[in-house]
């Protein structure tokens, strides 16, 4: 009777043991900032372009040749996190008769973190707004303010320090975009390099 | 003498030429719009303060009018302008050939089988009942009828972004069958009943629960001319319908209270519902629709 107790016990101990095992290595899953391999301690600015970031809804894509963007990184107990602050753009146009009269940002910030999907990770920005009037008269969004709305997923290249989004970072991070009630599609790359105390130092993610 | 022939000859050339001009002009008026353009032909695009064109098809759903579930088998087109949005909602113009709405009579499942007129009603009125309605050969049809294309109002916005009334249109219901005679509706153009059709979710009275509808899949044609939602289902389960007037012809006073008991008018708000679904709706600025033409002689 003492033995089934004990080998009880025993059994429960380790089944205890494996979970919390199991709930750390899912905690260090989620990747950190880093600089010139050391984790990021405090926090640091993200200044950059992208080059021809462009949304597409089927038949129209509205592209800005301009995508400046400026995020506020840190580490929270290991974890990346990040504020996106800003986000002009600029040269914004269509493949279709519609111009783009304005194209707003809304709601900034955005919150951000980093995540890692099947040992490779990614940056997840959430409660994306961006507000986009188009005119001309022919266009039949003429004066009609469209409102994008929803999360980002981009994958994360250490080598190239830079974050790509388009539908397989969207689908691996399960974010999504909507406009009109649906789905929009965002493509850019943008590149991932540090503009206040760690200039000129390898960003990585890991 | 020579002369005169001569003179008759040329009378007669201007007039075939006149006549073929006549004809070519005919010819090029239903002809002028091309692509996926043709079906705005009977928006107003030329009135002033028009500056879109709809052209809507429904080829789905039910509508479910007091004790009455009439699928919609046959599809119903709406096909108009509108101008500029006021305050969200956009005034409706009528299609150039008065048919904004099309009239596709729908059947009525069972027709009004189970009409049973009151035991003190007069004998000619028990056997016309029972002819018209106890057998399943003569069915009953329900037709949409607009009571006012202007009344109807639009907000595009609404419409695309699941909120809202998307489209707000007064209608009447008509039914057919040889013993209700050619008046008999459900609403009039001073009574109508108000659809208010939403691409989100609804908040109706009780019973009725909230339903919700779609916007569909937007789609952009002819370089962001036109806007298409394909799929789309606007709901409306919170409106009242009246009684039913016109029935049986000179016989209405019988024949009124009989349909209005068996649909179980008039149905207060929460027992009624449309719900329309497999909409095609294409939306298109009076200035495209406007240089199209023109550059289509």
């Amino acid at each position: 009777m003492k033995r089934n107790a004990t080998k009880t016990l025993l059994v429960g101990a380790l089944a205890a043991l494996a979970i919390s095992a199991l709930f750390a290595a899912s905690a260090n899953a989620a990747p950190a900032w880093r600089f010139n391999g050391t984790e990021l301690s405090g926090s640091e600015t993200i200044l950059g372009g992208a080059e021809k970031s462009g949304l597409k809804v089927k038949g129209m894509t509205t592209t800005c040749d301009n995508f400046l963007y400026k995020i506020t990184i840190s580490n929270k107990s290991g974890t990346g996190e990040g504020s996106v602050t800003e986000l002009p753009l600029y040269n914004c146009y269509t493949d279709t008769v519609c111009t783009v009269s304005a194209i707003t940002p809304e709601a900034l910030p955005w919150p951000s973190n980093l995540t890692s999907v099947s040992g490779t990770p990614y940056i997840v920005i959430k409660n994306v707004k961006v507000g986009i009037l188009y005119g001309n008269e022919e266009c039949v969004l003429d004066g009609f303010l469209v409102s994008v709305t929803g999360s980002a997923g981009g994958l994360i290249s250490n080598a190239s320090e830079n974050a790509t989004f388009n539908s397989s970072s969207f689908t691996a991070t399960g974010t999504k975009l909507s406009a009109f009630g649906e789905k929009v599609e965002w493509t850019g790359v943008f590149p991932t390099e540090a503009f206040q105390w760690h200039r000129e130092q390898a960003l990585s993610v890991s | 003498m020579p002369k005169k022939r001569n003179s008759t000859r040329v009378v007669c050339m201007a007039l075939c030429a006149a006549a073929l001009a006549t004809l070519a002009l005919a010819g090029n008026a239903s002809a002028k719009l091309v692509g996926e353009f043709t079906k705005f032909q009977q928006c107003p695009w030329t009135t002033e303060g028009v500056n879109k064109c709809l052209y809507s098809v429904t080829a789905g759903g039910e509508v479910v009018l007091g004790t009455k579930k009439v699928p919609v088998e046959k599809s119903v087109t709406i096909q108009g302008g509108f101008a500029k949005p006021v305050e969200g909602f956009s005034k409706f113009f009528a299609a150039k050939n008065g048919e904004t709405m099309s009239k596709a009579a729908q059947n009525v499942p069972g027709g009004l089988l189970g009409i049973v007129p009151p035991e003190k009603s007069p004998a000619l009125v028990k056997a016309l009942s029972a002819f018209f309605f106890e057998n399943a050969l003569t069915g009953v049809t329900s037709t949409l009828e607009l009571t006012s294309a202007s009344e109807i109002k639009v907000s595009e916005v609404n419409l695309a972004s699941k909120e809202g009334v998307a489209l707000k249109m007064p209608i009447k219901v008509h039914l057919e069958n040889p013993f209700l005679g050619k008046s008999c509706y459900v609403g009039s153009s001073g009574s109508p009943i108000i659809w208010e059709l939403t691409t989100g979710i609804t908040s109706p009275t009780k019973p009725n629960e909230p339903i919700e509808g779609s916007s569909g899949t937007v789609e952009f044609l002819e370089s962001g001319r036109i806007l298409r939602l394909n799929e789309a289902v606007l709901v409306d389960n919170n409106w009242s319908a009246p009684a039913a007037s016109g029935c049986g012809g000179i016989l209405s006073f019988l024949v009124n209270p009989i349909i209005n008991g068996q649909i179980g008018l008039p149905s207060a708000k929460g027992k009624n519902a449309a719900i329309l679904k497999k909409n095609t709706i294409s939306i298109s600025t009076a200035t495209a629709v406007k240089k199209v033409d023109s550059e289509n002689p």
